[in-house]
């Protein structure tokens, strides 16, 4: 085993680690104490930066705005009160001298329009019956969510739905990080062409989906596509890849493994240039066999990539929708819940009914990254 | 003279150009501008090349067809998405009849009965239209008095033919051989054809690579007909309707709602058996159709190739096979009225859904904007203009200009428009119509790729609809 050359490693790596808190130290005391805060702010001081007290007063006139005036004005009442609560956020840390999180702020800001003000607005809309094309709304509380989950008509479309994205996770993230793995090991040696391969490896990933979905739509195409004409001519038969939902899943599959293996490539194949040559070395010395060797000094070092490659295209593959449309239109059993949503939500113009399928969605994905998490972390303290 | 000095005095006298430029331009407020959504393909593109060319407004604004040209297969998704948005981006569009209930019951399409009834002549182009395109195109709720849309292009169904392989004379002695009857060859032939006929010319002419065909081998697989049964939208729902209606049966009735329901009238016996019609003729058709993306590019495609005989399609898509560039078989094309199905008495019904689109004119905009959009659209609906789009490749529903004798020269399908304008009927127009689609849609495309039988669907199609027309108050 490589042992004299792991514990020569973690020597060094204790004593880097010793230098660098000895220098941290010295670089804290070196510094001036910082200003004195100023005291916050009573609750019922009219301040700037009274914070607390301008949330309250915020969530008072909201709620007065939302119930009094029209849904328009209601809408730019509350986002002017936010607004208000924000700056009294940044009045009050530029007070402090709070600069870090004054730097961090346009971020925070950003990422509360951009992302959590749409979660928290789809949220809203899911407990009320609202369609996009019409001007009405009604609160209807859960009434969504147990249609979606009971109705004989929508629930067992939703649970088949579902059924067929499962069957295409387990698909395509399995052959994804399978192809992706292979070729990772492929490319961590070096071999003549290798730089011009692996452009060329990488370009799937680049194209547009739709550019992807173009070109499989023909690759597939029973009279003009190439897989027809081939397996054609060896069977003397007539082949559609397409015309049962075997094929359907395979064809996009392998068009999706196709796009996106590279992604896992990248990933592991950074795991794999990382491991320093001195260990393999130390094995070798040791005369470790090589599926030992890979398992002991390899796979350490990508298991992590590896995890966040199946993590990141896990939670991608339920989001499958773009080349379902784009090959089968959902046919074939081939309709999975995100295309589903996206024809409830956009096309059918049932906002809420959307909203309320994608926030079932999204709780099923959490469980399942938190189930993997938690698996992740429990291997990780093993190890 | 240094380069930084030379680069500020340059960037100097252009910003100052431009000042001036801005200052001596006057603030025309007579300038208007249209902007339009529409689907990229010819008749639009037409449109728009004959605006930019000849219209001259009568109030003497200038006016600017600023026009947003959107694909076809985005066209719904771009238009729905826009308008529910509130982005109010444009002040006319064209749109599919199915769409006129959402939209309207939506606040986005402007009734227009008040402009059409100031203007007599507007009125009396109005009443020219065919009543099957007016009442579909224009009225919500369906065959009311209130108007919204007017033709864009109107569109029917009709049948494509391949006249080198169809009068062949031993295609045409074999055909006869079989089926003691002639295999149709002209476009008069064409128009004659039922769906006994067409049937027998898909089983007649399924071709492997190397079988003779037309005198000579096959140099690929071939087949007979060819028709829409595509997932996507309502590539199949068009055909099918077809079907139903000429067998008697019906869709639900939103004329007679609220009393009329879809359980009992959407999966009656006849029916049924019109479905189970459509689906019996699948199989002669080219091995897309297995797949469920035979849908009327795709049909058209096969057909511009070279490799069916005969294909039910839109005229609109018509252009592009007499077109030496897309097509393979430009110059052997021969057009007919669409298979019909022979009643009791001998004489051939022929129901079809409706095609085209109309434009309409939205809520948001100015009065001044209104005005200009009404004067245009009287401009595109006369005759003269009329006639000029009909023979660039568009057509028309105004009876005046379809009636008259140089009409039919225009283009080789038009001998097939006129005759076909009285069995039109159109498909709902009630704001959940996306919604009745695609389940529609959904369950047409199970059994036309063998998943179920045409009972079950139907039944699945009335029951869904049964309900989300009682949930949405259409139905008691």
């Amino acid at each position: 085993m490589c042992r004299s050359a792991c514990v020569g490693l973690r020597a060094k790596g204790n004593n880097a680690t010793a230098d660098f808190l000895g220098m941290l130290h010295m670089t804290t005391t070196a510094l001036p104490p910082p200003p004195t805060a100023p005291d916050a702010p009573a609750f019922l001081t009219p301040a700037l930066d009274n914070w607390r007290g301008a949330i309250a007063a915020a969530l008072v006139l909201s709620v007065i705005a939302i119930a009094a005036l029209p849904a328009a004005a209601a809408f730019w009442t509350v986002g002017a009160l936010v607004a208000l609560v924000a700056a009294t956020f940044v009045v009050n840390a530029f007070r402090r001298h709070y600069y870090g999180g004054l730097l961090v702020a346009p971020a925070i800001a950003m990422l509360f329009v951009m992302n959590i003000f749409p979660l928290l607005w789809s949220l809203g809309l899911s407990f009320f019956a609202y369609q996009s094309n019409r001007q009405t709304m009604k609160f209807v509380g859960l009434h969504n969510y147990i249609q979606a989950l009971t109705s004989d008509i929508k629930a067992p479309e939703n649970w088949a739905n579902l059924q067929t994205t499962a069957v295409f996770v387990v698909c395509t993230v399995a052959a994804q990080m399978l192809v992706g793995f292979l070729l990772a090991l492929l490319f961590a040696k070096q071999f003549p062409l290798r730089r011009y391969l692996l452009i060329l490896v990488l370009t799937p990933m680049m194209l547009s989906v739709v550019a992807v979905g173009v070109f499989y739509t023909y690759y597939y195409d029973p009279t003009f596509g190439l897989v027809s004409q081939v397996v054609n001519r060896m069977c003397g038969c007539q082949y559609v890849l397409m015309s049962n939902r075997a094929g359907a899943i395979g064809g996009i599959v392998f068009a999706d493994a196709w796009m996106w293996s590279p992604f896992v490539m990248l990933l592991v194949l950074a795991g794999l240039v990382s491991v320093p040559k001195y260990l393999y070395e130390a094995a070798s010395i040791d005369r470790v066999s090589s599926w030992r060797s890979f398992w002991t000094i390899t796979f350490p070092y990508i298991r992590g990539l590896l995890m966040l490659a199946l993590l990141f295209r896990t939670i991608e593959a339920f989001k499958l929708a773009d080349l379902v449309i784009l090959l089968t239109k959902g046919g074939n059993g081939t309709m999975t819940i995100s295309y589903h949503v996206l024809r409830i939500a956009q096309e059918q113009n049932k906002t809420s009914e959307g909203a309320a399928l994608s926030y079932l969605l999204l709780f099923v994905v959490i469980v399942l990254t938190n189930l993997y998490l938690y698996v992740a972390n429990r291997r990780s303290q093993e190890a | 003279m240094k380069w930084q000095t030379k680069l500020a005095a340059t960037a100097s006298a252009a910003a100052l150009a431009m000042t001036m430029g801005v200052a001596i331009t006057p603030a025309s407020a007579a300038d208007v501008v249209l902007k339009m959504a529409v689907p990229d393909w010819p008749p639009t593109r037409i449109m728009k090349k004959f605006f930019d060319e000849q219209y001259k407004a009568p109030s003497g604004n200038k006016v600017i067809l600023d026009v947003d040209f959107i694909p076809w297969p985005d066209f719904y998704t771009r238009v729905n998405a826009s308008l529910t948005s509130g982005e109010k981006k444009y002040n006319m569009s064209v749109a599919d009849s199915q769409w006129l209930g959402a939209f309207v019951e939506g606040g986005y399409f402007r009734k227009v009965n008040d402009y059409i009834d100031a203007d007599p002549g507007l009125k009396a182009t109005m009443a020219e239209i065919h009543p099957a395109f007016y009442d579909a195109y224009s009225t919500y709720p369906y065959k009311s008095k209130n108007i919204y849309g007017f033709p864009q292009f109107p569109d029917v169904l009709v049948t494509y033919g391949r006249k080198d392989i169809l009068c062949n004379d031993d295609e045409q002695k074999n055909f006869k051989a079989k089926y003691n009857t002639k295999l149709p060859c002209t476009g008069e032939e064409m128009d004659n054809i039922d769906w006994t006929l067409f049937q027998q010319i898909g089983e007649f002419f399924q071709r492997k690579k190397g079988d003779m065909l037309a005198g000579k081998p096959a140099d690929d697989d071939f087949y007979g007909i060819a028709y829409q049964a595509g997932k996507g939208y309502d590539f199949a729902s068009m055909q099918i309707n077809g079907f139903i209606w000429q067998a008697g049966g019906d869709i639900w009735d939103e004329t007679k709602a609220p009393n009329s329901h879809a359980e009992g009238v959407v999966n009656s016996p006849a029916a049924v058996g019109a479905l189970d019609h459509y689906l019996s003729l699948l199989k002669y058709m080219p091995p897309v159709v297995k797949t469920g993306t035979m849908d009327i590019f795709k049909s058209d495609e096969l057909f511009r190739e070279g490799k069916v005989a005969m294909n039910i399609d839109w005229i609109g898509l018509g252009e592009a096979s007499l077109d030496p560039k897309t097509s393979k078989v430009s110059d052997k094309l021969v057009f007919g009225m669409t298979p019909g199905t022979r009643g009791a008495d001998g004489k051939m019904i022929r129901w079809n859904n409706l095609g085209g689109q109309p434009f309409v004119l939205m809520t948001w905009n100015t009065d001044l904007q209104n005005k200009e959009g009404m004067d245009f659209v009287k401009w595109w609906l006369s005759p003269a203009i009329q006639n000029e789009f009909a023979a660039g490749g568009g057509q028309s529903a105004v009876k005046s200009v379809y009636t008259d004798a140089k009409y039919n020269s225009y283009r080789p399908w038009n001998r097939a428009w006129a005759a076909s304008l009285d069995w039109q009927k159109d498909v709902w127009h009630v704001p959940p119509f996306f919604d009745l689609l695609t389940q529609q849609q959904d369950q047409f495309d199970l059994a036309i790729t063998g998943k179920q039988d045409a009972k079950t669907t139907l039944n699945n199609v009335a029951k869904y609809q049964e309900n989300l027309l009682k949930e949405q108050g259409l139905i008691k």
